[in-house]
């Protein structure tokens, strides 16, 4: 595919008909289904290996969508592993995910430029450009961590640390810990704290958000979440709403607010999707996990909630989230992305840039990953003409 | 010896209902009872005058007592009704539900919890079963292939299979790995076709036991013979140990399977394995019972090649668990 060119340094130039930046899930699904298809690319990522972003996510994760609704285009998970596979396997998964389509991504390439010029793409990476037709993004909506900073953090003693950073609560035994953060990994990782032997552990809500079990007999969130996609929005909403209280009870004794919107609102419109609960609520219930219902600030070794409640705190995990940084490399970004950073065309062509495609900017509560594998069916179907 | 500082679990959930239950831990006796969703646990003789608490009853989220009617709360804060302005307290234990159990131990301490639960499995069962053995001797018993052929039915190796079955032993400083395979003893063919399994598989009994507190998790699959494929079927099943007194072991037993859906043959699926654990464990608490000597030391004994874990595990259960934190 396209033959390198050299230039006066050692800089080099390829041709190629499509670059896919990413071995992520999404960016090997786009690989698979062109590859499926007969057509060339191009398949770069910056790390060492494919599917980094798992590689770094702590010990304790398991999907939360169960695995028969998970897998890739052309590639099941095996039949042995849990409904919900773990970290480990999904690691394991995504490298014989990319043997079985005989795909081999150039590792350890960092794609620092993209622009849209005449009628191609020029991509600057650290090992060389290219000029691609096609270009698919499949950078991650979760590559850059997102942290606030607090008044009085620079004088806190304890170590405060970002979720991406966190692999396992056992580093942090006998110590006193604060998560903030009411999304799925700082949920998961107050359970893992406690389960580890912290000492105290204290989950720091956000703003208003749904919580639902990870399944009620059997039957998971997932699913559900594909059962409503088939009916009205409004119908879904009020169903939703219902059974997310029966659900779990009433949580708001425990700091818990519950959004204006319906749950299917709020996926479709802001992005935020219920948080699946693993077992948190329950030591929450229980009093063994405290909530506070947001941090003002850090005062010595203590951290402050907004009324005036203080916590004494060894460690400090920020679970606060990620941005998907697509306009620290992407020229024109602001033509594609919507206000909060993210593409408004998914799985398709982006009209104001042609040539381009975003692959796993979406989260929907039926599954980042079933969704991923739909839009990169859909990518290689427009490239490919077929 | 401060067994207080590991998690154990000291009844199963269905076992506690709105009364009090008397359970013991290491030869002492508790009282754990539930109040507004939150499980109590406090020493079994009232601070007064030493009436068992676990005879009261539970009222306003305190425990009353039933001979003069002090109560305490889940954090052992109490009051006398005669004499409101005495402040009696009386020592508590952390208590949590989890998995199907109740848990205990000390305030504060640090022990981490034991990753018996789903971890991604669909739950089948939590059952306890009491053996009267040491603790030593009822884990010796979990974690050795060689018994099953004679004492289970349907678990493990056939006698005469015995001899090709491979045991690997993997010691760590926190733990012991024993990888197990061999064919799998015949079983009738509408239970081979139920779990999926061929004539020719190979049954594979892979297990790690961790000690803080002494519990063991057992990952169970079949592979094909010939081919080497993996069966679809695996079991993964959580062992925990709690010594009720020095001769006696209460068996926590939590069992999990991929096997998902609600369809007739899962059903199905679950309900063997549900029977079959219950059968299977009570052969072994029952079978425990007879064994001869009180701690069941392993001195002076005979030891064969499937025996090699038990002295590793009693190392790290003296260093780990009983030794000094
Ligand atoms: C904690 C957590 C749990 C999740 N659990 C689930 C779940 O249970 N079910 C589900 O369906 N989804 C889940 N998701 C969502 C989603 O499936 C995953 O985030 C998934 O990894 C997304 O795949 P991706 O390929 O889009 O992005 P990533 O996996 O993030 O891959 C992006 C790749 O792009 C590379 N890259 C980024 N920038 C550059 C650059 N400039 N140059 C070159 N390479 C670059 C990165 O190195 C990375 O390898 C979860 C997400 C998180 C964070
Ligand atoms: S003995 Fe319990 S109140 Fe007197
Ligand atoms: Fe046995």
């Amino acid at each position: 595919m396209g033959r390198p060119r050299r230039y006066g340094r050692a800089v080099t130039r390829e041709t190629t008909e499509t670059l896919i930046i990413g071995a992520g899930p999404s960016g090997l699904a786009v690989a698979a289904c062109l590859a499926q298809r007969g057509a060339p690319f191009t398949q770069v990522d910056a790390a060492s290996a494919v599917g980094s972003s798992w590689r770094g996510h702590y010990d304790r994760l398991h999907l939360h969508t169960a695995r028969a609704h998970s897998g890739l285009p052309g590639l099941p998970f095996p039949e042995h592993l849990p409904r919900y596979p773990s970290r480990d396997q999904v690691i394991a998964y995504l490298e014989a995910y990319a043997a079985h389509h005989g795909l081999q991504p150039r590792l350890g390439v960092t794609v620092r430029r993209a622009r849209r010029e005449a009628d191609a793409w020029a991509v600057e990476t650290d090992a060389g450009g290219f000029t691609a037709r096609h270009l698919v993004v499949a950078t991650g909506y979760n590559a850059v961590p997102r942290r606030p900073t607090f008044p009085g953090e620079a004088s806190f003693p304890g170590r405060v640390l970002h979720s991406r950073d966190y692999r396992t609560g056992a580093t942090f035994r006998g110590q006193r810990a604060v998560v903030v953060g009411n999304g799925n990994s700082g949920a998961e990782i107050a359970l893992d704290l406690w389960e580890q032997g912290a000492s105290a552990v204290t989950l720091v809500l956000g703003g208003p958000r749904y919580v639902v079990p990870r399944e009620v007999a059997g039957v998971s969130a997932q699913q559900v979440s594909l059962a409503y996609a088939r009916l009205p929005r409004r119908l879904a909403d009020a169903i939703a709403r219902r059974t997310t209280r029966l659900a779990l009870g009433d949580l708001r004794p425990w700091g818990f607010r519950e959004p204006e919107a319906g749950p299917i609102t709020e996926v479709e419109r802001h992005g935020r999707v219920a948080l699946i609960d693993v077992g948190t609520i329950a030591l929450i219930k229980q009093g063994r996990i405290a909530t506070l219902p947001g941090l003002a600030r850090f005062e010595g070794a203590d951290v402050v909630s907004p009324d005036g409640r203080r916590v004494p705190a060894d460690v400090v995990v920020l679970a606060t989230g990620y941005q998907a940084g697509l306009a620290a490399f992407l020229d024109g970004a602001d033509a594609v992305l919507d206000d909060r950073g993210y593409p408004r065309w998914h799985g398709a062509a982006c009209p104001p840039l042609p040539g381009l495609f975003f692959a796993g900017f979406r989260n929907p509560a039926t599954g980042a990953l079933r969704e991923s594998g739909l839009e990169a069916e859909r990518i290689a179907a427009a490239i490919a003409g077929r | 010896m401060d067994l207080l500082r590991h998690w154990h679990p000291v009844c199963l959930s269905r076992e506690l209902t709105h009364r009090p239950r008397r359970v013991w831990l290491g030869g002492v006796p508790y009282a754990v009872f539930r109040t507004d969703g939150v499980i109590g646990a406090l020493p079994d003789a009232c601070p007064h005058r030493g009436m068992r608490l676990s005879t009261g009853r539970v009222r306003g989220g305190q425990l009353v007592c039933p001979y003069h009617g002090w109560a305490f709360g889940p954090d052992g804060v109490g009051k006398a009704p005669g004499t409101p302005q005495m402040r009696p307290h009386t020592a508590c234990l952390e208590a949590v539900e989890r998995d199907g159990a109740i848990w205990m131990r000390r305030p504060g301490a640090t022990g981490p919890f034991p990753a018996v639960g789903p971890g991604g499995f669909h739950p089948v069962s939590v059952t306890r079963h009491r053996a009267a053995a040491p603790l030593e001797a009822t884990m010796d018993n979990f974690t050795e292939v060689e018994h099953t052929g004679a004492v289970h039915w349907m678990l493990g190796y056939a006698p005469e299979a015995a001899e090709a079955v491979q045991v690997e032993v993997t010691a760590r400083p926190d733990a012991v790995r024993v990888y197990n395979r061999g064919p799998q003893r015949p079983l009738p063919a509408a239970l081979r076709a139920l779990i999926g399994l061929g004539p020719a598989d190979d049954f594979i009994d892979d297990w790690t036991s961790y000690f803080s507190p002494v519990h063991t998790l057992f990952e169970q699959y079949w592979i094909e013979g010939g081919t080497e494929a993996r069966r679809p079927a695996t079991v993964r099943i959580g062992v925990v140990y709690t010594p009720v007194h020095d001769d006696v072991t209460d068996i926590y037993t939590f069992v999990h399977t991929n096997a998902e859906g609600s369809g007739p043959r899962a059903l199905a699926l679950r309900l063997m394995l549900r029977a079959f654990a219950e059968v299977e464990v009570r052969l072994d608490a029952s079978l425990l019972g007879r064994l001869e000597e009180g701690r069941g030391g392993l001195e002076g004994r005979r030891l064969g090649r499937f025996d090699k874990a038990l002295r590793l595990q009693r190392q790290r259960i003296e260093r780990l668990y009983r030794g000094p934190a």
